[in-house]
């Protein structure tokens, strides 16, 4: 052990205020870091969508030999369906995150830091959107291995991008709302059921919402699950836009695209301001 | 241990306060006041410390100071930055050095001293040369390349230090570093937090209810009690108010008319005082022994009777009339 050579003068001025996308990257780089080292956070939220689109659907489809809304075979209609309950898990999961940072201290390293609080919420997440990137590129690659027929235009796939895009940070940002007022990891863990899967069995994923009860098709269509999957559906298997149409019925189809997407929007800018505000408050005494 | 650290605030305006305090104070929901308008200013490169039990404000205090808790009223400034005003510049020139383990443990030892690095906005070659610096001073260089949760616990402690060294800070708080450390760990990290005392430049805020690491470590010493500060000074100057020696005496029966009769015979003044069975009565200058045989005189019956000199404890107790540590 030898005595600390003595730092250049220059060497404290060198050190400059952190850029906040310098700050933002490093923070979602701590997280990937963090991630890697607990694969089941990326692993665990698959297994159920790959269950759904690659067993459940097609054991369906073939009780239901029709095609689904839009002209989509039963089974690819279903697998477009579970992305809307991979988001929630996979953000339910993420959220798991910010409880073990409180509880196990972390989070005070970060709040002692120089940098604004609210890239402590974007850095993660950041890292829930590429998560849920990744793995719905893996279950959409599943479902066409297993002989899903999508349709994937330019546009198409840049409603499917932007809905994806709004829908994880809507959801990222109420799991963020969540885990910061609920205690404990038990507490948490038990509402996974009521935030990330019920509304999904509600918003068409398996069947279109105007088959349900009049009462609940008003309320499934408030749900933004159910523009998330509308839109989903719309970008990669069905242009005629069936579920935007149930939604809106409007004649134009561009125009309900349009709609959904901005009330998805519009709830991931809200929820997610929320969530920030959430976070400073918890943890500001 | 020896850590040989460079000055780090060559901006610091001369004759500025690295912590400055005024009329701080901290209520929290419910009407619990935890600080009640407390006072001081600590001097670029001095030691620091916050001294009383659990409840006293200690940490209250370190929370605004670091700005994760709200100050109802009054300001504070870390090398001129108001820390409700400018919380980002306040906490750019300081370091915590946590109470609990805050670590991320699944980390290496360097990827969190790297972390820091980034979030404190040191440059990459910089921060790698520091990091190499302080593994090696810290005895940390076998190890900063294993997860943190493979460490032991004074590994553990050390890393932290390091890490919040990292920066450079011109004010590092330290709040209750040895707390849960077995003896042994202890006394190495008194040591190390020893080592950077005076070399650095760097001003150090210190909070622990441990009187032998405040005398140790502090140039001046806040005794806090219920959220106020109720003396102020260096330790020697704080124990000197004790004289030099005093007389401990335990007293079953009846202390407090024990108490009276000694001050009614002069034998005790009105810094002596009684906690439960136990009566302490700083002796001024008459010697013990006569003190003590003056009470056989006066018929009170002790179980034991011992001399001693005077401790922070004593000055605590004298104070507030709790004890501080067991």
């Amino acid at each position: 052990m030898t005595a600390i050579a003595t730092v250049p003068p220059a060497a404290a001025a060198l050190r400059s205020r952190p850029r906040p996308l310098a700050t933002w990257a490093t923070l979602a780089g701590r997280r990937v870091m963090l991630s890697a080292h607990t694969p089941r956070e990326v692993l665990a939220p698959l297994v159920t969508p790959l269950l759904f689109a690659l067993v459940i659907a097609p054991a369906l489809a073939r009780m239901i030999p029709a095609a689904g809304p839009g002209g989509a075979d039963y089974s690819t209609f279903v697998i477009v369906g579970t992305v809307g309950l991979l988001i929630p898990l996979t953000c339910t999961f993420a959220g798991i995150g910010v409880i073990v940072d409180r509880a196990g201290g972390a989070r005070r390293e970060l709040l002692a830091a120089p940098i604004p609080r609210s890239l402590i919420v974007l850095g993660n997440m950041a890292v829930a959107v590429a998560v849920s990137v990744l793995q719905i590129t893996a279950l959409i690659l599943a479902g066409w291995l297993r002989g899903s027929h999508f349709h994937a235009t330019a546009s198409g796939i840049g409603w499917f991008a932007a809905t994806v895009l709004a829908f994880t940070v809507f959801m990222y940002a109420v799991a963020e709302i969540l885990a910061n007022r609920i205690p404990t990891q038990e507490e948490y863990v038990g509402l996974t059921p009521v935030v990330a899967i019920l509304p999904w069995f509600l918003a068409g994923s398996l069947f279109p919402v105007t088959a349900l009860p009049g009462w609940l098709a008003a309320v499934a269509r408030a749900l933004p699950t159910t523009h998330a999957l509308a839109l989903l559906r719309y970008g990669v298997i069905d242009h005629g836009g069936a579920g935007l149409h149930d939604i809106w019925g409007l004649d134009s189809t561009t125009a309900c695209a349009t709609l959904s997407l901005l009330v998805l929007a519009g709830w991931a800018v809200v929820v997610s301001a929320v969530s920030i505000r959430v976070f400073k408050r918890s943890a500001m005494n | 241990m020896s850590a040989r650290l460079h000055p780090v605030s060559p901006d610091a305006r001369p004759g500025q306060a690295a912590v400055e305090v005024h009329g701080l104070r901290k209520t929290y929901p419910g009407g619990v006041e935890a600080v009640r308008g407390i006072d001081f200013q600590v001097v670029p490169g001095e030691v620091f410390g916050l001294l009383g039990p659990n409840g006293a404000g200690k940490s209250t205090t370190i929370g605004m100071l670091t700005t994760t808790i709200k100050p109802t009223a009054g300001e504070a400034r870390l090398a001129g930055f108001d820390v409700a005003r400018n919380p980002i510049a306040a906490r750019s020139v300081s370091s915590v050095v946590f109470q609990e383990p805050v670590l991320d443990k699944a980390l290496t030892g360097r990827r969190n001293l790297e972390l820091h690095a980034r979030l404190w906005g040191i440059p990459p070659s910089a921060a790698a040369a520091r990091i190499a610096e302080l593994a090696d001073a810290f005895g940390l260089s076998e190890v900063i390349g294993r997860p943190a949760d493979s460490l032991s616990g004074g590994q553990r402690r050390r890393l932290e230090i390091a890490r919040a060294l990292v920066s450079q800070p011109r004010v590092l708080f330290l709040d209750e570093p040895t707390v849960g450390l077995d003896t042994r760990i202890r006394y190495e990290l008194l040591d190390l937090i020893s080592g950077l005392r005076g070399r650095t430049g760097m001003t150090t805020v210190l909070t622990t209810h441990y009187l032998d690491e405040a005398e140790r470590l502090c140039d001046r010493i806040a005794v806090m009690h219920q959220g106020a500060i109720v003396a102020l000074d260096r330790p020697a100057a704080l124990l000197a108010g004790l004289g030099s020696e005093l007389v401990e005496l335990r007293v079953e029966r009846d202390p407090a008319a024990a108490l009276a009769a000694m001050r009614a015979h002069g034998l005790a003044a009105e810094d002596a005082f009684a906690v439960g069975s136990t009566l302490t009565v700083p002796v001024g200058r008459r010697p013990a022994r006569d003190t003590i045989a003056a009470l056989v005189g006066l018929g009170i019956q002790a179980e034991a009777v011992t001399t001693r000199k005077p401790t922070l404890d004593d000055v605590y107790l004298r104070l507030t009339g709790s004890r501080l540590a067991a």
